[in-house]
């Protein structure tokens, strides 16, 4: 008892020295800037942050952490997604019942499954939000640090963006219902209409030619291993990345304001910014963000805010899985189309366009799902890919929120998600049987029931 | 110590991480208050409490309590029902409200619940223990609980609880007959005395002018044409009706109309709805049948009608509709006329000769003629001459004063 009470309290005597961190537990409450700084460099978990954070990266306002919203989010299906490992079998025999009984009668089961279920949606959504934030405040462009590849940091995140649709979508399959079933099979049918390697595409994904066992197989370790795995791995290295950019990018943004010096005309590339702070032309002199009065202590600073937004997060899904029932529809029956088919709703949009662009011209039919299932989506993620590269505007708007020399391409940005966001919602709430179109105040046709 | 630098947050930020540590408590205690949200947990309570008044404290410490299961291996079933319906296995209780009432002892000899389970004879969704879900009154579960209050939906005639046959019958399917299964047995001897097989294949054998009815319990509801059905769209309504009216909800079937009441209907309709695949584990039926095997005297008849006189008219398919009373040929339909005496029907109706008539058919039989049975220009050839030998044989039949009574 005394040494646990040892290391949770300061011994008086312990000497200040550099390298000897007199508690192992980190403080809630540092009562100087060397015990807040010891608690970074003495914790594995928060030894990623820096000790000192650029004061106006916390702000609510710019980030509106959706990262952290994120990575808490994928915290919590990794550990809700412990236990269902256990209590769920991979076998299109009992994948269905296994389900019903994590549902019916394990204890707690129905609001395990709820948790991830309701996790999983939020993280596409607090993902995709993460990186509109990011373009829209250009914070994937590199502003005065040094040695800074933001772009790079850019592109891991897509990735990231498109593992979480992946794995979203692998899950989906799992419970072998309706819903699980007919979902899959319009992903990947519509993988399977590119041009020449397309079944060759479709045939990889789930395994053979229909839909079955050796489907789910693939979809379960993909889901409980390998994505997670990946997204794990790329997760740490996007933090990493963070931290070597210098912080969020408003940092690089602020430091250079808070100069108070004026920043001449830019006569030609040579005399830019980052030419600036590289150092080819010192007619700036940059601030240190790491001034005391500019910065605060990670501990308990950001700890606490972190705090904030991860238990938040944590409450909200909580209370939305104890609210919100997940669905289990019929088991899946591969002669049976449920109408409508739809796919996940992330996905709809891109249906929604491969019917749009599904042209019938008497009996010849030109398909849409090559051009909305794969060039249209592929040139979109490319375009993303390769978008700080093309992007021209100056490092000045480096993490701020809507500056003039961004304004066409937050524009073009924002029509585009805009574009994505209708064409969901039709493809969510007005598209009926037959994919027909039904405005919300129209009653779609009874669906009719055996007995 | 140096002291530490301010910050300008923690004021408002440590109320709000404060919040939300009580948004979280409270987040936590909601679920653990929804699990326990089961009303099973009331329905044991008080039937402890009629046990104890009935039989003592003793006998009521012995109810069950918690969640129940019976799991049947072989028809991959785990039924919980018996978690509300703790009474089942009780005497005393046969006249209690439901769910505290004593199953009915006739049919768990034969069934007995730790064997068979509850929902593969009562339908409903095992898996659940809220009552919604259990009796399949949810969105989702195709299998409704086959009770009082289904039947009374389809305003069954006689029995209102008859729905639960159709279940007998997914393992009795190949009896003729099956204690207890009034309706089904009903339509087993309407399948047997209407000729069915004449265009259906059932059980493997039949004709194969209309659908293969075998597994036609198995078709999904979404698959019937709805359109001219008024009322319930399902999969059984849409069945009563056609049975009733075969061209009201199909404009262009050739299935004729038998006029069946609606008992029949109802009956047929059950029946079929049965013919479906289930899990089946033969160890749980020992003694019943599973083929389907005509009897001696069936089979003589059939070997008769197809071997005798008539045997041409019987193999091409045209006794469905038509009987050829003069050479023993009975047809299961009967909507068409006797052939015995075509040869002079046809030049009454239609003013041509048999020969034409064939060769060029106009009316019901040009359709049947280039549909359902194809002939060569032989095979009509030998049709006329098998007419005219059959009224041959009416004519001198006739002339003995012993001419059969044809259906026109």
């Amino acid at each position: 008892m005394a040494t646990i009470k040892g290391l949770l309290k300061r011994s008086p005597d312990t000497p200040e020295a550099p390298g000897v961190h007199p508690q192992a537990l980190w403080s809630f409450r540092p009562r100087s800037d060397r015990e807040a700084g010891d608690a970074i460099v003495s914790n594995l978990l928060l030894h990623w942050f820096p000790s000192k954070v650029y004061k106006p990266s916390l702000d609510w306002s710019y980030s509106f952490w959706l990262g952290t919203a994120s990575a808490a989010l994928f915290l919590l299906l990794v550990v809700s997604g412990l236990p269902l490992l256990m209590l769920y079998v991979p076998s299109v025999e009992r994948a269905y019942q296994s389900v019903k009984d994590i549902e019916y009668v394990v204890t707690f089961g129905w609001w395990i499954r709820a948790v991830h279920r309701i996790s999983a949606h939020l993280m596409v959504v607090a993902v995709a939000l993460h990186l509109v934030r990011v373009f829209l405040t250009g914070a994937y462009k590199n502003g005065v640090g040094q040695g800074q590849c933001r772009e790079w940091n850019w592109v891991i995140g897509v990735v990231m963006l498109l593992l979480t649709l992946f794995l979203s979508f692998t899950g989906y399959l799992l419970p072998w219902d309706q819903l699980a079933f007919w979902a899959v099979t319009v992903g990947t049918n519509i993988a399977s209409s590119i041009p020449w390697i397309g079944p060759t595409v479709r045939e990889l994904l789930i395994g053979g030619r229909t839909i079955e066992q050796a489907t789910l197989i693939r979809f379960y370790v993909l889901h409980c291993i390998m994505l997670p795995g990946a997204l794990g791995v790329l997760f740490a290295y996007h933090m990493w990345r963070v931290r070597k950019d210098g912080g969020l990018a408003k940092a690089d943004h602020e430091a250079v304001l808070a100069n108070q010096q004026p920043v001449p005309p830019v006569a030609s590339k040579t005399y830019t910014l980052l030419g600036v702070a590289r150092g080819t032309a010192p007619t700036v002199k940059v601030t240190s963000v790491e001034a005391p009065d500019l910065t605060v202590s990670a501990v308990p600073d950001l700890t606490r805010r972190a705090a904030i937004v991860v238990l938040a997060t944590f409450a909200l899904v909580s209370i939305l899985a104890s609210a919100i029932p997940s669905p289990l529809e019929e088991p899946a029956n591969a002669l049976v189309t449920p109408n409508p088919a739809k796919a996940p709703w992330y996905f709809l949009w891109l249906q929604e366009i491969v019917t749009d662009t599904t042209i019938r011209i008497g009996s010849f039919t030109i398909n849409g799902a090559f051009l909305g299932g794969v060039i249209l989506p592929g040139l979109l993620i490319t375009l993303l890919t390769v978008w700080p590269w093309l992007d021209r505007s100056s490092a000045l708007s480096t993490g701020r929120w809507f500056p003039k020399d961004r304004r066409t391409q937050n524009a073009m940005f924002l029509a585009l998600v805009l574009l994505v966001l209708v064409f969901t919602v039709i493809g969510m709430f007005l598209r009926g049987p037959y994919w027909n179109f039904y405005w919300p105040w129209e009653a779609w046709p009874e669906i009719p029931a055996r007995i | 110590m140096e002291k530490r630098t301010g910050s300008p947050y923690p004021k408002i930020d440590r109320p709000v991480l404060a919040l939300v540590g009580v948004v979280l408590v409270i987040s936590t205690a909601f679920f653990a208050w929804s699990d326990r949200q089961h009303d099973y947990r009331y329905y044991q309570y008080q039937f402890r409490q009629m046990v104890a008044e009935k039989f003592g404290a003793d006998l009521a410490a012995t109810t069950s309590s918690g969640i129940q299961q019976v799991w049947v291996p072989g028809l991959r079933r785990a039924d919980r029902c018996t978690t509300c319906h703790v009474a089942t296995n009780w005497k005393g209780f046969e006249t209690a409200e439901e769910p505290w009432r004593t199953h009915p002892v006739e049919p768990l000899k034969a069934h007995p619940v730790e064997t068979f389970g509850c929902s593969a004879c009562h339908g409903g969704q095992g898996w659940a223990i809220d009552t919604a879900e259990a009796h399949g009154e949810v969105a989702h579960w195709e299998e409704p609980l086959l009770g009082e209050g289904l039947g009374e939906s389809y305003s069954l005639v006689d029995n209102k609880k008859a729905l639960m046959q159709m279940n007998c019958n997914i393992c009795h399917r190949y009896e003729r007959e099956t204690a207890g299964a009034d309706m089904i047995n009903h339509a087993k001897k309407l399948v047997q005395d209407k000729g069915c097989r004449a265009c259906h294949v059932v059980n493997g054998r039949g004709g194969t002018i209309g659908p293969d009815l075998t597994w036609i319990g198995d078709k999904a509801p979404e698959q019937y044409e709805y359109g001219r059905l008024s009322g319930q769209k399902t999969a059984f309504a849409w069945h009563v009706a056609h049975f009733k009216d075969p061209r009201a909800l199909v404009q262009d079937t050739v299935m004729p109309n038998f006029h069946f009441s609606t008992k029949d209907a109802q009956a047929l309709s059950m029946l079929v709805l049965s013919w479906k695949r289930a899990e089946f584990d033969v160890a749980l039926y020992p003694g019943v049948a599973r083929t389907d095997p005509q009897t001696a005297e069936e089979r003589k008849a059939e070997e008769d009608m197809r071997t005798g006189p008539g045997g041409w008219f019987v193999q091409t398919g045209c006794f469905v509709c038509h009987s050829i009373s003069v050479f023993g040929v009975k047809s299961p339909a009967q909507i068409g006329p006797d052939l015995s005496i075509a040869v002079e029907d046809v030049q009454a109706r239609f003013g041509r000769t048999i020969d034409d008539f064939i060769r060029e058919p106009t009316g019901t039989m040009s359709v049947v003629l280039s549909r359902q049975i194809i002939l060569t220009p032989e095979q009509k050839q030998v049709a006329i001459e098998k007419l005219r030998q059959a009224f041959a044989e009416y004519q001198r039949l006739k002339a003995e004063g012993n001419a059969p009574s044809l259906s026109r």
